[in-house]
């Protein structure tokens, strides 16, 4: 069945292509590339985040391009789906589309065959590390007591959230606990449908801990729910300037996050790859883009397409080890 | 003062009025086509809010789910296909209506106690956001846990058939829903290698197969019934008054149940008109003619899903908790066009929250005389020969289910549950009640195991917490309800048989 | 398809079995009690309890009941009792086997050939006349095209036929 529906998605991009009435030239007339429409396939729902990410970036693209780029959603199966349909699509530089994390996790747990290596990589577009985050009324005001606080406490005593059972956030939460010399249930993890529910429950005083991304909290924190201890992150959130880094608190050089980037199928022409990535710089660095992320509270990150790829290799390898640690990868 | 003066001005723009005029005629359209939900209409809008000023991109938001929640009860009553899986639990009342040739009374009930209970549910919004917000925070997954499970229960309460069939159709649902690796575990169950199976079923294909395409297979095997008496009602909006005054505490408790449930993260317009339609047939006194057209239920239960609708915003605008699938999508809104949700934007940006109140106060008068024509153009579809509407409806059911998601296998969904949803039909289960399970499928597992693994194994907190404790009483004494019932009913034939023997 | 409650009872005592020993077999999660095997076991067993009491015709006197309610409150309509062959009763699944000759050629022959095919079909097997059911496979598949392509931007497939806008 899923090779029947892959097939046929090729199918349906080229068909959509000749729908818009263009010839299309024969394959080696790249030079006036692009010459018809180009679809963006995005592997989450509409008016989600990478959705909005996605659509921001083709309407930039679409000017400087001159050609329509049409956002389409193809969900279903956790994203595997949609990163299937991209990685499948026709390397000709009409069928592109946004990967996230997912992509350096989902192949760890048997889910699919689809690694960081199935794309051309073009560029990185977005990061957002994870914040450590507390209830108000925690007696813990600064992430080194918590820190604390979380050796001292009996093995799944404490209980964290902010994602589902091997999603992202878990990860980031096994990975500070190894990097404190921790075992990865240390915190118990409670599974939870994403950052919002987790962050209801945090304020209900039903959890101790949830790390998910500070933008995801802002809400909770600004209502006077919910308090922020720290990012596992490099650098300071330009947005949340008081957020410490877990080096500047703790010195421990842990970092991670969620991670939006485009890529085309694998073995797409260099010369289009190029012109491709040369359009994204311009779109990354593009007043609107900025805007927007920054109304958002996403974090703007660049990387072309060599740094992305071992961008991806760095995270995946990362991604894998925490997972192994955690018992989430598949033997 | 002055902030709402302001907000008049913001509201009064000509760009907002023509948003909120377009984007309800879009809602309305959307919503009554099988295979788009309320949910859909309101991702479809997110690309044009792109181009829109902050007050005009959350009115075309406000309007269109508004819109959408009542126009999918007009082919739920006219062709017995709920247009969103909110009409799904009053569907069969409705259509009832519509064989008694009271189609347009069906209709103009399912309008204006939505309109009425949009404008309560607005009206919580403006007067109780932050003691509503503050009970919605007090509910963790304990609550919740009970709030499905009481949720579950409806599908025995609402069903006219045997409750044991109610409860098969129900955990068949619920089988669904663990299809899929969506569970807390994050663990692939029963998808047998199938990349599509992964993500789980989805409600929408779910809903229009069980409803639509069964109700196409139906006809394909059933002789044209005769056409309906060509009677007219002089108004859609007679007769309407009179039941406003003969149901005031239906329509008051649908309004307060439908605002309490929206104000819930995670329960939305669908689980308030189930629990509101089981609330009106539990305390009715004439419970045996629901399911026979009888407007009471639609009374409350198409009050109770609007109301919902206004005061999910609660949580969302307080937050940036989503009180249901409507308002996730509104809230990415919210933060594109700088309204960041939070307690500031009710004191910083007061002028765009009075705006946005005025505009759901809009958006439900419009929906009147909006609605009036919707109606008269839709009952068309009853005197149109069959042969007609229900080609359309295939190709509505195919090309909706594929827009969900843009995935062809959403289409072979449609097929399966079509012949399930036939099958279940012709031999006495309900199929609304598999639809609540995979609804709420996944909130129950969820909700139970997370409570687990927050108290450390320990069930007690599901019976200390206050709030807990009352859904608990409720929950037990609806599940032993039926098999009272049934006791009783087994004891009054035992007496009725010994009785002529003496 | 009409089947005896002791059938499709039957059928629901065997679905929940094979659900409970399906949903044991999955793996424990480490740090869950309450692991990814538990609700499958308790749907499952539920479901076959459930079958068994269908099978025994428990609540069978609530169906009777609702029916003879049904009856009172409505009209009844005439069933004219045609004479069917033995294939009519296939007619059902029309429908459905349209929709999965949706998915298995509208990538080739493009939306609105494949809908025009699927409108025709299932007006004629409704017994349409080819006076109503010509000129409904010919518009229908345009005016919905028109409203899911242009209006809601859902890339539906070109094919043969491409429309113009």
């Amino acid at each position: 069945m899923a090779s029947f529906t892959r097939r046929g998605f090729i199918a349906s991009t080229a068909a959509a292509a000749s729908a818009a009435g263009l010839k299309v030239g024969p394959a080696g007339a790249q030079g006036n590339y692009p010459n018809r429409p180009i679809q963006m396939i995005c592997p989450w729902g509409a008016g989600g985040g990478t959705d909005a990410t996605a659509r921001i970036v083709a309407a930039i693209l679409e000017k400087d391009l001159g050609q329509p780029v049409n956002v389409v959603n193809r969900t279903g199966g956790s994203g595997v789906v949609g990163h299937q349909a991209i990685a499948s699509g026709a390397p000709d530089g009409y069928t592109l589309g946004i990967i996230t994390v997912e992509i350096s996790m989902m192949h760890w747990q048997g889910l699919t065959e689809l690694t960081p290596r199935s794309y051309t990589p073009l560029a990185l577009m977005n990061e957002d590390p994870p914040g450590v985050q507390v209830y108000v009324g925690s007696p813990h005001k600064t992430v080194k007591e918590l820190a604390e606080a979380i050796k001292a406490a009996p093995p799944g005593k404490l209980k964290a959230s902010g994602t589902g059972q091997g999603g992202i956030w878990h990860l980031a939460l096994v990975g500070w606990l190894q990097a404190m010399g921790l075992k990865p249930d240390h915190v118990a993890w409670v599974p939870s449908n994403g950052a919002a529910p987790a962050m209801q429950d945090l304020a209900a005083g039903g959890l101790d801990i949830v790390t998910c991304s500070v933008p995801e909290a802002r809400a909770l924190i600004e209502a006077g729910k919910a308090r922020s201890l720290a990012v596992m992150a490099h650098e300071r959130n330009p947005a949340f300037p008081n957020v410490p880094t877990l080096k500047e608190e703790m010195g421990i050089d842990y970092a991670t996050g969620a991670w939006r980037g485009f890529a085309g199928p694998k073995g797409l022409p260099a010369e289009i790859a190029n012109k491709l990535t040369a359009a994204l710089k311009k779109a990354n660095e593009s007043k609107e883009y900025r805007d927007f992320m920054g109304s958002r509270g996403f974090g703007v990150k660049w990387a072309d397409a060599q740094g992305f790829a071992s961008f991806m290799d760095a995270g995946n390898e990362q991604m894998g080890k925490a997972m192994k640690a955690a018992g989430l990868a598949k033997a | 003062m002055s902030a709402l003066l302001e907000a008049f001005r913001m509201v009064a723009a000509t760009d907002v009025l023509i948003a909120i005029l377009l984007s309800s005629i879009y809602g309305l359209v959307v919503g009554c086509l099988p295979g788009l939900s309320a949910t859909m209409a309101t991702a479809l809008l997110v690309p044009i809010t792109f181009y829109l000023s902050p007050i005009a991109a959350i009115a075309t938001i406000i309007a269109a789910s508004s819109m959408a929640i009542f126009s999918g009860d007009i082919p739920g009553c006219l062709l017995r296909i709920p247009g969103t899986p909110a009409s799904a639990a009053y569907t069969d009342e409705a259509y009832a209506m519509t064989r008694k040739g009271e189609a347009e009374t069906a209709l103009g009930i399912c309008l204006w106690f939505s309109a009425l209970g949009g404008i309560a549910g607005t009206l919580s919004l403006i007067l109780l956001a932050p003691a509503l917000a503050e009970m919605a925070l007090s509910f963790s997954t304990y609550e919740y846990f009970w709030l499905a499970f009481l949720g579950l229960m409806c599908a025995t309460l609402v069903a006219r058939s045997s409750p044991v069939k109610a409860i098969a159709s129900m955990l068949l649902g619920l089988l669904f829903a663990c299809i899929g690796i969506e569970n807390p575990a994050g663990t692939p169950r029963f998808t047998f290698g199938f990349t599509d199976l992964l993500g789980g079923i989805e409600v929408i294909p779910a809903l229009v197969g069980v409803f639509a395409v069964s109700e196409v297979m139906r006809a394909m095997v059933t002789p044209e019934p005769p056409p309906l008496p060509p009677r007219r009602f002089g108004s859609i909006l007679k007769g309407q008054w009179e039941l406003t005054k003969k149901y005031p505490k239906q329509q008051a408790r649908g309004n307060l149940v439908g605002i309490i449930i929206g104000v819930l993260p995670g329960a939305g317009a669908d689980m308030a008109a189930w629990v509101s339609y089981a609330l009106s047939k539990r305390f009715s006194k004439e419970p045996e003619k629901f399911g026979t057209g009888h407007p009471e239920g639609l009374v409350e239960a198409g009050a109770s899903n609007n109301a919902s609708l206004a005061s999910g915003w609660v949580p969302s605008l307080l937050f940036g908790i989503p009180g249901d699938t409507i308002t996730a999508i509104a809230i990415g809104v919210l933060y594109m066009k700088g309204l960041n949700p939070g307690p500031t934007l009710f004191t910083e940006r007061a002028s765009s929250m009075y705006a946005l109140y005025i505009i759901f106060i809009i958006a439900n008068i419009i929906m009147i005389p909006l609605g009036i024509m919707m109606i008269r153009g839709a009952t068309f579809i009853l005197r149109a020969p069959r042969s007609s509407v229900m080609p359309v409806i295939v190709l509505c059911c195919a090309v909706g289910t594929f827009a969900t998601g843009n995935n062809l296998f959403n289409v072979i969904c449609v097929a399966f549950f079509g012949v399930l949803g036939f099958v279940m039909e012709k031999n006495g289960y309900p199929v609304a009640a598999l639809v609540l399970g995979i609804v709420m499928g996944t909130m129950v597992e969820q909700s139970f195991v997370t409570s687990l693994i927050k108290s450390d194994g320990s069930i007690l907190p599901f019976f200390e917490r206050p709030v807990s404790a009352v859904l608990a009483a409720m929950t037990i004494a609806c599940l032993v309800w039926p098999f009272f019932v049934v006791a009783n009913r087994w004891f009054a034939a035992r007496r009725r048989r010994a009785v002529p023997a003496q | 398809m009409q089947l005896s409650d002791r059938i499709s009872g039957a059928f629901l005592v065997a679905l929940g079995a094979l659900a409970a020993y399906g949903g044991s077999r999955l793996p424990p999660v480490p740090g869950q009690q309450i692991g990814p095997n538990v609700f499958p076991m308790v749907v499952g067993i539920g479901l076959a309890l459930c079958g068994v009491m269908i099978a025994l015709g428990v609540g069978r006197r609530f169906e009777e009941e609702a029916e003879a309610d049904l009856h009172a409150h409505e009209n009844p309509i005439p069933e004219s009792e045609r004479h069917h062959g033995p294939l009519y009763g296939l007619r059902a699944l029309v429908p459905p086997a349209l929709l999965i000759f949706y998915v298995l050629v509208v990538d080739k022959l493009g939306f609105v050939p494949t809908a025009a095919i699927i409108a025709l079909v299932a007006g004629k097997t409704l017994g349409a006349s080819w006076r109503l059911a010509v000129p409904i496979a010919a518009i229908a598949p345009v005016l919905v095209h028109l409203a899911f392509y242009k209006l809601l931007r859902v890339p539906l497939p070109a094919g043969l036929l491409p429309m113009p806008w």
